[in-house]
């Protein structure tokens, strides 16, 4: 691998981080206050994307306002998801998987309904032009999309730690029997989480948009690698969910470029099975007391 | 009263736990309830606490029926419940844990005190204020859990097992923890496998038996009575 190729690379992984990230610290946040995957996470990410499809190509908004609108949008979605399905599943973990993965099916269908399934959407890339860091060359729409990322994940890390309902949150996902007995409101909270959650995928999938091939079925990658990301993190972790998509990132980034991407996908999970040989509760992942 | 439990069953889906049991809390006293593991003890507090339904009967604090009402609004009309085994938030920090505690309050200054009172009471939570909950000792946890619970800023504080698993000395420090409360006017309702010391600590007691009171009055009589002294006391 010659420098620029390197180089190249090296950036591709950030970005591939990022994304993984943004998707992978909603999946395990809303599964640590719920106990329960949301099967619809990738979807998330696809209604983000589309969003700025919709808006920013069909509507002829500012890029920026669409990728703004398709927070608060999807995390609307998440909130919706909260009452329809959780709310009812209760403590189901079953009726809460087929629900939430009915949910993904259906969502796909609408999207395929209303703008088509056949050829992927075509997005005018906003930033034109590419960085030339040393001999590489990396598209700036690429680029930015770390630092709006890095900057999610702090407001995040920040409410977490800072504000009082970010610790209330906090405060359910450890214990949300000790939580009740606080006056903290349960079901509020798992609101939260999944408003959060759908937010930093809707916000994922929304910076993807230009660079990803945007169709209904854009989820399915996501949510597999989210929930490797997420095993490999120690499923309620956000900051091993943060840990282990830089790895699986650079995995995936450099053994594609290395190989091929179906490969990439096996080393991925194959890191996920060595890591749970060697760690079952995932790199952070806390033991039951 | 101000607590008061008229013919209360509890269910845990089929099977009685708790079969219409009635009991009364005045204002500013220490009430145990005491009794073998299974007797229902924990469910009874669990139940006050809105954690758990009760199948049949009435439960009113201040007045006010609470049976269905949702735990987060009976800790509002103030309730603290101080779970059986502390159950702390083990990755928040000490000072985390109070502001949990302090939820669903809005006075600034009256937090501000709240803290003081529980720093008071435990001068070894204001050392430990940075640490993490979960790798305090259990006596400290129990601390932190009881001030948790004050800070809540409550009229009735229900303990469940409080010297449980803590060494001797630990049980005297948090007997000496309830008799201050006591002092200070708060109301207590102790639960304890510990008869000895939560007859020594309480001016009434209830001696639960699968579900059922098998014996109340004073905790003195209590102490003397020959079937008590043989079960709980081992004399």
């Amino acid at each position: 691998m010659d420098s620029a190729t390197l180089i190249q690379t090296l950036l591709n992984s950030v970005v591939t981080s990022s994304v993984y990230a943004l998707v992978a610290v909603g999946l395990a946040m809303a599964f640590g206050v719920m106990k329960m995957a949301n099967f619809a996470h990738g979807e998330f990410f696809m209604v983000g994307a589309y969003t700025v499809y919709v808006l920013y190509q069909l509507g002829g908004f500012n890029f920026w306002v669409a990728v703004a609108l398709a927070i608060p949008i999807v995390a609307l979605l998440g909130v919706a998801t909260e009452r329809i399905i959780f709310r009812q599943t209760g403590a189901n973990i079953l009726a809460g998987f087929m629900a939430t993965v009915a949910l993904g099916f259906v969502l796909q269908v609408a999207v395929g309904r209303i703008w088509g399934v056949g050829l992927m959407k075509r997005i005018d890339t906003p930033y034109m032009g590419a960085a030339d860091i040393g001999d590489a060359h990396v598209g700036w729409q690429r680029l930015l999309v770390i630092p709006c990322a890095i900057a999610m994940l702090i407001a995040l890390r920040y409410f977490l730690y800072n504000a009082k309902l970010g610790k209330a949150l906090r405060a359910c996902a450890q214990d949300p029997e000790a939580a009740a007995l606080q006056g903290i409101n349960i079901r509020n909270m798992t609101m939260l989480a999944m408003a959060l959650a759908g937010a930093s995928a809707g916000l994922a999938g929304a910076l993807m948009a230009p660079i990803a091939a945007i169709t209904p079925y854009m989820g399915h990658g996501v949510i597999l690698i989210a929930f490797i990301v997420v095993v490999v993190g120690g499923m309620a972790s956000i900051g091993g969910a943060v840990i282990a998509a830089i790895i699986l990132g650079f995995i995936h980034t450099f053994v594609a470029t290395l190989t091929d991407s179906l490969i990439a996908t096996m080393v991925g999970v194959g890191f996920m099975a060595l890591t749970l040989v060697v760690r079952p509760q995932g790199l952070l992942g806390r033991e039951k007391s | 009263m101000l607590l008061e439990l008229k013919d209360v069953w509890i269910h845990y889906h089929k099977v009685a736990a708790v079969k219409g049991i009635s009991i009364a809390v005045e204002e500013g006293g220490i009430v145990t309830l005491i009794g073998a593991n299974g007797a229902g003890k924990s469910t009874t507090l669990r139940t006050i606490s809105g954690l758990k339904r009760a199948s049949a009967g009435e439960i009113e604090f201040a007045g006010e029926r609470i049976d269905r009402v949702a735990p987060e609004k009976v800790t509002k009309m103030g309730i603290a419940h101080v779970p059986e085994g502390r159950r702390v938030f083990p990755y928040m920090s000490v000072v985390e844990n109070l502001e949990m505690g302090a939820y669903l309050r809005t006075d600034k200054r009256a937090i501000e005190k709240g803290y003081e009172e529980v720093f008071e009471h435990f001068p070894r939570l204001r050392e430990r204020r940075k640490q993490q909950a979960g790798t305090l000792s259990g006596g400290e946890q129990q601390m932190l859990a009881i001030g948790r619970a004050l800070m809540t800023d409550p009229k009735l504080i229900l303990m469940d097992e409080p010297s449980l698993g803590l060494s001797p000395i630990m049980c005297r420090e948090i007997a000496k923890i309830i008799r201050d409360l006591h002092q200070a006017g708060r109301t207590i309702v102790l639960v304890e496998q510990n008869a000895r010391l939560a007859l020594a600590l309480a001016q009434k007691g209830y001696v639960l038996e699968t579900g059922r009171i098998a014996l109340e009055g004073d905790a003195k009589d209590l102490r003397e009575n020959e079937q008590v002294k043989r079960t709980y006391l081992g004399m």
